[in-house]
């Protein structure tokens, strides 16, 4: 009796689990303004990148900006999916110990680790 | 000896170098998964709720302490009696380690760390990460009788080619009697090389126990993702005294199917093939005969970081075929324990 109380227990947690995680899921999409590809599209079709009022130094720094993020978008996928499915994106200072605990676990390089978490907290 | 040797020329080096520069600073973090498994072995149906919490403490820029839990049952049906009867709750500190990024090629780990023989059990074991709930049949070859190592071990990746980058690990390890924290002593090392453009990591891992019949162990991995498709190839081959085997694993998101999109992406086939030979000295964790598994299953990715799966499997053997079933819903949860700056 007491037993299947316990797995009452369990299954009522697991569901709760469930529902308060596609609550945040729900809060995620509702915050934020598209995917990373979409956003990577949206930043190469950025009118700053194309404005010839923009100063020469300013372009090209939404040019690095840009290349920084498509490049870390690459990286990205190509490293973290080795092991697991990608995760959405966190809070910057939560990615930087996620990215940390993935040096040491994953033995990403130092530079994989700067474009991963330069792209993770745009 | 030629561990302490190595370590000596290059931590001198590498305590005068920069700390790395991250942008943000890191706060500690509470994270792990938990799971609800159900398995039915040979018939016999078991449930097996459990909970893995990891704490991520990072000191200054180039210190991290990790350690790990498991706190887990298993609820059996017991004959005569109705309903599903279980134990007391197992608890087991998996690991607790402290490292120390000492440059951008070496990380340094003293303490208790899983034992990096082969990539699942240090890099694919947790219940939210794997494709197949089960554990593969080697997965006990060359990881300690706890799964984990207790000593010092050096490691690092860096870019040796735009197209390739090396990882590796040597570690050693003292032994330990003191159960669940029980380890053996060996020293041992593990080498990837992994081609970024083609999606392709190909390593080997190498152990030399210490102890008992002082044996070498072996061992070879593969993670492919092809480029052009949403598939994953992982595999393994481990060979010691004590027996050896394989096994080859891959996974399929339907994410390429013109129909259902939003169900499609979410959804991954998964197989797996494995066969174990014993060896000529006997284990208590491995199998006692020669056994060959085949394992299919349906994953289906509700969020990110909540999966449901199931699977289905036939094992066969001279000690007598059995199907092995396995259902289970998985959540990986991240919870920090700071403020957590706002996005840029």
């Amino acid at each position: 009796m007491r037993k299947t109380w316990i797995l009452r227990c369990c299954l009522a947690a697991v569901a709760l689990l469930v529902r308060s995680a596609m609550a945040q899921e729900q809060e995620k999409v509702e915050k934020s303004s598209g995917t990373p590809a979409v956003a990577a599209r949206a930043t190469a079709s950025s009118p700053d990148m194309h404005n010839p009022a923009l100063p020469k130094p300013g372009r090209e720094a939404v040019a690095e900006e840009r290349a920084a993020r498509l490049e870390g978008e690459k990286r990205f996928r190509t490293n973290c999916g080795r092991c697991h499915q990608q995760p959405h994106k966190f809070p910057r200072r939560v990615m930087a110990t996620a990215i940390r605990h993935m040096r040491v676990r994953a033995m990403i390089t130092d530079e994989d680790m700067r474009f991963i978490l330069r792209y993770m907290t745009q | 000896m030629a561990l302490l040797l190595t370590l000596t020329a290059f931590v001198p080096r590498a305590l005068g170098q920069a700390a790395p520069e991250e942008e943000a600073r890191p706060i500690p973090l509470l994270t792990g998964s938990t799971g609800f498994l159900t398995g039915f072995t040979g018939g016999q149906p078991d449930l097996h709720p459990l909970v893995t919490p990891l704490v991520l403490l990072p000191i200054g820029p180039k210190w991290l302490f990790e350690t790990r839990a498991t706190f887990e049952t298993d609820l059996v049906q017991v004959p005569g009696r109705s309903g599903f009867h279980g134990g007391p709750v197992q608890k087991e500190a998996e690991y607790a380690q402290l490292d120390f990024i000492a440059n951008p090629y070496i990380t340094m780990t003293v303490g208790r760390f899983l034992t990096p023989f082969g990539i699942f059990n240090e890099r694919l074991y947790p219940v939210w990460i794997r494709n197949l709930q089960s554990d593969p049949l080697i997965l006990p070859i060359g990881i300690g009788p706890s799964n984990a190592s207790t000593g010092a071990m050096m490691r690092g990746g860096f870019r040796v080619h735009p197209q390739c980058n090396i990882n590796y690990a040597v570690y050693f390890s003292v032994l330990s009697t003191t159960s669940p924290v029980d380890s053996d002593r060996f020293a041992g090392g593990r080498a990837g090389i992994f081609v970024p453009k083609a999606r392709l990591e190909i390593g080997g891992s190498f152990q030399h126990l210490l102890q008992q019949e002082r044996s070498d162990l072996f061992g070879f991995h593969l993670i492919w993702q092809p480029t052009r498709l949403p598939l994953d190839i992982r595999g393994e081959y481990a060979d010691s005294k004590r027996g050896s085997g394989y096994w080859i694993e891959p996974a399929y998101k339907l994410s390429q199917l013109p129909f259902l999109q939003n169900e499609m992406r979410r959804t991954q086939l998964v197989a797996r093939y494995q066969q174990f030979f014993t060896g000529p000295l006997p284990s208590d964790s491995l199998p006692s005969v020669n056994t060959k598994q085949f394992e299919f299953g349906l994953n289906y990715y509700f969020l990110d970081g909540l999966k449901g799966s199931s699977n289905y499997g036939r094992q066969f053997s001279s000690a007598g075929n059995a199907n092995v079933w396995t259902l289970g819903l998985t959540y990986r949860l991240v919870v920090p324990l700071g403020p957590t700056g706002s996005a840029r």
